[in-house]
Formats: structure tokens, sequence, C-alpha cells
């Protein structure tokens, strides 16, 4: 025993082992590992990564879908397929809340009968409000659609439509209860509009990688951007990504100032918003990143502001109109442009004065304005480049 | 072809100076002008007034009046001047040839028909290169401001550069595209999708032309506004620079400075401009703009708010002194309101940064700085006061009051040599009257 353990003794700290095959083959495929590693992190520095963030239900997902189509190959039609459940979900849900609403509003209003739904409507009402509830919707057949329609077209439903802010009917009702026919027709296939205008809670997070196309095609730049959800419960989830971005797109929809939240009846959207975007600008790991705002929903905001003033938000209270018509809507707009201007450099210390930070007017919805507004982005963030690389 | 006025020698001797005709200076004919219509009659004169020369021949100019001469006459000496000069001589008394000082023997005057010939045919040449040059600059503009019409993308910012290398370079492109409509086009292509290449361009082209009342008041509106401010902040040195000029033009319409001045962003910008010291000129521009927005009492308690205050200060020691001078006009203006007299007295270096600079460049910044001091000191009159005396502050002010500077500005000093004073006792202040170093 005494032999062997002379034999083995300093076997163990002794580094000069002579390499058997095993370890060879090891070494090698560990210097392969490094070298691959080494490798993809160089790439990943060229891949600018870009944050959508905002509010719940501000259009992230929506510029998501947008950047899909414009960059990539678009949606095939599996995919496009894909989308019937969602689509023909809104169109149940949406009847469900306004169904619900107006009985809401018509036992609150007593002596008012704008809010009663006319008889004979009144158990289709009360089918579907009952089919919205459940977890597996049916299919849209012509027939459901066709009472769907009757429903809408009710003049009780309409009046309660009206008074949409106060629920939470999303923004496509009205596309999708237009184009009921269409969308139960037993071969529909969602066109790219549907789908832009389909709602559904992003959870977790979603990324696409693609290029920009057009002038910039030489460059080869490549961006990778990240959808997370909006509503309150998820912004854990969003922490691990925030470092190493190179911008945060933050999509605030302008045109809810008169609307509460999902989540929380009691509190204001806008006000909402203006919380996040705060605690968004404060985050010790955005010192550096470039901050592009776009102010969303334009297209509704624009319709909004002249029926509904903007100092019902506790935030804008201090507004005053000056003209009307066009002239007012581009007033208002300029004074929201302000306050989330005010917002930002209240928000930052006087270190992060140096980054990057631009508004942009969008219409999530509108392709063209989307390509054309992320033309702008791209240039910036290639002249952020640039500037930093020192060549400008 | 250059033509030439020739008066006519007529058989009887007598020299006849109203029938002209032509003569070409490159076939050495003379053309009748009955015959051949003058396509433009070149005036000597104006020839030498547009033309702007520089290497004249000697032999042109003459030795009275160090001009070229309209018309060369020669004495007897051999020696050539002007008609005119050469006669406001004579009549003055003097018989002598005023180069020469030799006396005239005959008091004949030639006319040197040579020089005169050279000399035409000299300006001639260049006059009608620079003519042709012009149009062919004009007719560029007229194709350039053509294309910007139809082009996009890189074509349209191609045509823009090109066409600021044009303007920048003849006087005459500005007018042309005056002439063409060509601002408002320009203006047109500014728009809220601008892409900053275009953006640059644009204004680099508009800064350089003086604008009319209507393009002014476009140039106004909100989404041209944030790219100009957006380029601003963006751009290189030399856009940061043209951004500035063009709302210092823009400033004087209808409500603009007071407007444009609430825009953090452009404070911002501006600051950030003042900041970077790698460049002077980009300092002196952000520091002009700052000081007309300065101006309006709204956008002082901003300025404040986003840190100017400690940069300016900052900056004070290492200004030349046109940026010096505004530098102080702007910490004046911001000391009127409390937010400013707050921060001045927080940053630290503020005291002994201005206490340097009294008497040191000129009495206006003597001025400002004494004035900004005063602010500082009645906020907090203990804590500043005492920090302003050991940087040195009663010797210099002593110096104020010894000096030539205007009444107000020594009682001013006095005032405030009596505030510090108050927490000292004689013999210790005195100590701290003492000039520690002579001043330059």
């Amino acid at each position: 025993m005494l032999s062997i353990l002379i034999e083995n003794m300093g076997l163990l700290c002794s580094r000069q082992r002579p390499l058997t095959e095993a370890d060879a083959k090891e070494k090698s495929q560990a210097a392969e590992i490094e070298r691959r590693i080494a490798q993809e992190s160089k790439i990943e520095k060229h891949i600018h990564k870009l944050l959508l963030l905002g509010a719940g239900e501000s259009g992230k997902s929506t510029i998501f879908k947008q950047i899909k189509l414009l960059f990539q190959t678009g949606f095939d039609e599996a995919e496009l397929m894909s989308y019937i459940s969602v689509i023909h979900a809104n169109v149940y849900q949406t009847i469900k809340l306004l169904y619900d609403g107006s009985k809401e509003f018509a036992q609150n209003e007593e002596g008012s009968s704008k809010y009663v739904i006319s008889p004979d409507n009144q158990d289709i009402g009360e089918k579907f409000s009952q089919i919205g509830d459940r977890f597996d919707y049916p299919r849209l057949s012509k027939e459901l659609a066709q009472e769907i329609e009757t429903l809408w077209k009710d003049d009780a439903i309409q009046e309660t439509y009206a008074r949409a802010n106060e629920l939470q009917v999303p923004e496509c009702t009205h596309y999708f209860m237009e184009n009921l026919h269409r969308l139960s027709d037993t071969n529909y296939i969602p066109t790219k509009e549907d789908v832009l205008y389909s709602r559904v809670r992003t959870t977790g997070v979603v990324e696409i990688q693609f290029s920009p196309v057009g002038d910039s095609r030489k460059s080869g730049e490549v961006y990778r951007l990240f959808d997370v959800g909006g509503q309150k419960n998820e912004r854990r989830k969003w922490i691990h990504l925030f470092e190493g971005v190179t911008a945060v797109i933050f999509c605030a929809a302008i045109s809810e100032y008169d609307q509460t939240l999902f989540e929380d009846e009691n509190k204001n959207r806008m006000m909402e918003t203006r919380e996040l975007f705060d605690w968004v600008l404060k985050q010790p790991c955005f010192e550096k990143t470039s901050f592009l705002l776009f102010l969303n929903k334009f297209d509704i905001f624009e319709k909004k502001v002249t029926k509904v003033p903007l100092n019902v938000c506790e935030w804008f209270k201090d507004y005053q109109p000056i003209a009307t018509g066009k002239q007012e809507i581009e007033h208002a707009y300029e004074f929201v442009k302000k306050k989330f201007e005010e917002l930002y450099f209240q928000s930052t210390t006087p270190d992060r004065v140096d980054r990057v930070f631009k508004i942009y007017r969008t219409t999530a919805l509108d392709q063209k304005l989307v390509k054309k507004t992320f033309k702008l982005v791209d240039e910036t963030l290639r002249r952020r480049n640039l500037i930093e690389a020192g060549l400008l | 072809m250059p033509l030439f006025q020739l008066p006519v020698w007529r058989r009887d001797g007598e020299i006849r100076y109203d029938t002209l005709c032509a003569l070409d200076l490159e076939s050495h004919t003379v053309i009748n002008q009955k015959e051949e219509s003058f396509r433009e009659k070149i005036d000597l004169k104006t020839m030498i007034d547009e033309l702007d020369c520089v290497e004249i021949p000697c032999v042109f100019i003459c030795p009275i009046s160090l001009e070229p001469m309209l018309d060369p006459v020669t004495l007897c000496t051999g020696q050539t001047y002007d008609r005119a000069n050469i006669m406001k001589w004579f009549s003055m008394g003097h018989l002598t040839c005023p180069t020469t000082m030799q006396e005239l023997w005959d008091d004949s005057i030639t006319p040197n028909k040579t020089l005169h010939h050279l000399i035409y045919s000299w300006y001639s040449q260049r006059y009608l290169y620079q003519k042709k040059r012009s149009e062919d600059v004009q007719g560029r503009v007229k194709e350039l401001l053509e294309t910007l019409k139809k082009a996009k993308g890189q074509t349209r910012v191609q045509a823009l550069k090109e066409l600021h290398q044009v303007v920048s370079a003849h006087e005459s492109a500005k007018k042309t595209v005056v002439d063409e409509n060509g601002v408002s086009l320009i203006s047109s292509l500014l728009g809220p999708f601008t892409s900053h290449a275009v953006g640059s361009e644009a204004i680099a082209i508009l800064v350089n032309i003086t604008l009319d009342s209507e393009v002014k008041s476009s140039l106004t509106q909100p989404a041209k506004v944030s790219l100009i401010v957006d380029m601003l902040n963006e751009g290189t040195l030399e856009t940061k620079i043209n951004c500035t000029r063009l709302i210092e033009i823009l400033i004087n319409e209808k409500d603009f400075g007071s407007e444009i001045g609430s825009s953090l962003s452009l404070l911002s910008g501006l600051l950030r401009l003042v900041k970077d010291r790698r460049f002077p000129n980009g300092i002196a521009a952000g520091l002009g703009l700052l000081r007309i927005l300065c101006s309006y009492k709204q956008v002082q308690t901003l300025v404040v708010g986003i840190g100017a205050v400690s940069q300016l200060v900052e900056l004070l020691p290492n200004a030349n002194s046109d940026c010096l001078e505004m530098a102080l006009s702007i910490l004046e203006l911001l000391s009127s309101v409390p937010e400013g007299r707050m921060a001045l007295k927080d940053c630290p270096v503020s005291i002994p940064n201005l206490v340097k600079l009294l008497m040191k460049v000129s009495e206006i910044c003597t001025q400002y700085a004494l004035s900004i001091l005063w602010a500082i000191c009645k906020l907090a009159p203990e804590e500043c006061a005492a920090l302003a005396v050991e940087a040195g502050l009663a010797a210099k002010l002593l110096l104020v009051i010894q000096s030539g500077c205007n009444p107000a500005l020594k009682q001013r000093s006095a005032e405030l040599l009596k505030l510090c004073s108050l927490n000292y006792t004689a013999t210790i202040f005195i100590s701290k009257c003492k000039l520690t170093r002579t001043i330059q």
C-alpha cells in the first residue's frame, strides 16, 4: 500500500501531466467555445437594441407589427390565419363590454331611457354577454355576425359607445364592427390592417431582429427590437432587459387623456403614462440611453381634442385653447409635446443631459408614417453612433 | 469681342470726339459705328469699379493718385499720368514733372493712346470673363433649383450641398436664388419628416441669404422650429452655429423670441454648445443667442433650471474677452431672479472667478462682475462676504474706487466694500485690502 501511496503522491497537485488525447480534445473545444463567444460578442456590439416601453395599450405592439411588416418578410398566410381567433375574440369582448356597459348606465341614470336596449335585442345582448365570459369563443359565423351587427346598431349601444372612454372598450371597436361581414366569412383571411388593429395583451417579451433598408442598405445596421407587456403587473419582467440598450422607444398614447386604466379604474391613463415615463427616465441603467418618445394615436387625438378639452386631465389643467379647427389641434399637440419635454428635463439630472431625446408624432396604424418616422429614428441613431466613435 | 471707342481724326486736322467708331481689338480693324451696332458700350470706369483686381500691372497706375488711369497723358519728360490728376497739379502752379522733379521745357500733354488701349483691353478681358462666370453660376443655380423641385433622397442632399457651395462662393448666386423663388422652395423642404442631411444643408443656405418677412414667418411654424432645434442639438459644429444664426434672424418675429426661449431642448442645446471647450466659435455663438433669450423673464428661470449658472461660471477663467462679456451679461440677468442668485451662491467657484475679473478686462465686465457679486453677497452676507474677502475682493474694490470708471460703479463698489467690512475689525480688514500681486 505504501508503494501505491508513494506512486500517487504528488499527482494531484502536479501540472506536468502528460496530455492524454481526451485532454487535448477538451482543450481545443474550450478554445473553440472561447472563439465563438468572442465572435458573437463582436457581432452583438453592432446590433443596436431597441426597447419598446410604454403604458398598456399605448401602441407598442402595433409599432412592433409595423416593423415586422416593413422590414421583415411581413406575415405569411399561416401567421395571418393565426390572428383569426384573436380578431374574433376582440369582437366578442367588445360587444360584451358595450352591452354590459349599457346596462350599467341604464341602471345609474334612472329616468333616462337612452341606455335601455330595445326589447328585441335584449336576448341577443344576454347571449353575447355570456359568450364573452367564456374562455374559448366560438368561431364567428355569419349568423352570429348578423346578430352582433343588429345589437351594435341599437341606439342604446351607440349611446354607450359615445361614452366609451369610461369603459375599457378598445380602439379597434369601430373598425371591427364595420367589417363584421368580412370577418365572419368562411374563407376569411385577415388583412394586414386587421392584424394591426387586433388587440391582445402582450405577456412576456417578444423580439425581432431586422435591418432597415433604403439609403442605409450599405451600412448594414442591425436592430433588435423588444416588445414587453405594458400593464402594471408585468413591469417586473422588464428589468433584466435594461442593460445595454441603444435606445428606448417610449410610446405614449396622447388620445387617452380622458380614459382610465384597465388595471385600476380610478387612475387616469395619461397620469399613469406620466409616472411611468418619469420612472423610466430615472433608471440608472438608462444613463446613456437615447430616448425616442412616440406621441402615438394622433389620429384619435385629432378628433377628440376639439370635443373633449385637454383640461380634463390633471396634468394638462393649465391648457388654454386659442383657436378652432386645425390650428387648435396643432396648438393642443404642441402643448402636450411641451409638457412631455418639461417632464423629461425635470427628470434628467445635469450629467445625463447629453443623451439624445427626440419626440415624434405617430399614428402606429399608418404604415407610411411609421416608415418615415423610422427612417428618421435610424438616421438619429446612426449619427449618434458616429459621434460616439468620434467620427463626426 | 472687346470693342473700343476711337475718336476720329478727320482730314482737316480736327479731332472729333462725337463720331466714334469701334476698334476691334482682336482683329485690329476699325468698324464704323454706323455699320455695326455695338453690342455693349463698356465704360472703363464702370469696369474698374466692378472688378476687384488685386494684381493690376504697375504701368497702369497713375503715380499721383495710385489708381488705374482712365485717360493717360504723357509729358515731355516721357512720364505718363492720368489727365485729371496732372491738370490739377498744373493748376496748383507747378511746372515740373511730379516723378522726375524736372522742370518742364514743353507744356504739351500728349494723350497716350497705346496705354489707354492696353488698360481698356486688360480690363475688358477680365470683365467679360467674370460676366461669363457669373452667368454660368446663375445657370447652375437655376439648374439646381429645378432639380430640387423633383429630387428625393440622396439626389436632393447632393443638390443642396452643391447649391450651398455655389452660394458661398459667389455673391451673384445669392441674388439668383432669391429671384428664382428658391428661398421659399428651400424653406418648404423643412418639415417634420425632413432628414438631418437635408435639413442641415438647407439651413446652411438660408442663413446666407436675406430672408423676406413671408419666409421668416413661415419658418416660425412649430414643425420647422422643432426641426431647427433638433439640428442644433445633433448637428456638427457648423450646423449648430448656422441654427443659432437662423434663430437670431427670426427672433424679431412676433412672439417668436419668448416662445422659442421656453423650449428647454433649445436651451439645453445652447448650453451644450457653450460647454464644449474645443470650439470657441461654438461657445461664442451659443452665448450670443443665450444672451438674447435671457432678456425674457420667463426664460431666465428655465435657464437656471438646466444648470447654466455653474457652467457659465466655470468658463469664465478661460474665456476670451467677447465671450467673457457675454457670459457675464447673462449671469447678471440670471442674478436678477431668486433661483439664479441661489445657484450662484451654491457654485463654489463663482466668487473667486468673479473677483479675479474685476478691473482685469474692461469696464463693462467689471460692472457686470460687481453687480453679480453684489447680488450674491446680498443674499447671504456673512457667508459670502467672508469668502469674497478671502478671495481678495476688498483690494479690488479699492482699485475700482480709485480708478477712472463711472461714478455709479464707484458708488456700488463703496457699498459692497462697506458690506464686506461689517464682519471684520478695522485692522484685520485693512490687512485684507492689501494687494498681493500687481495687476497687469
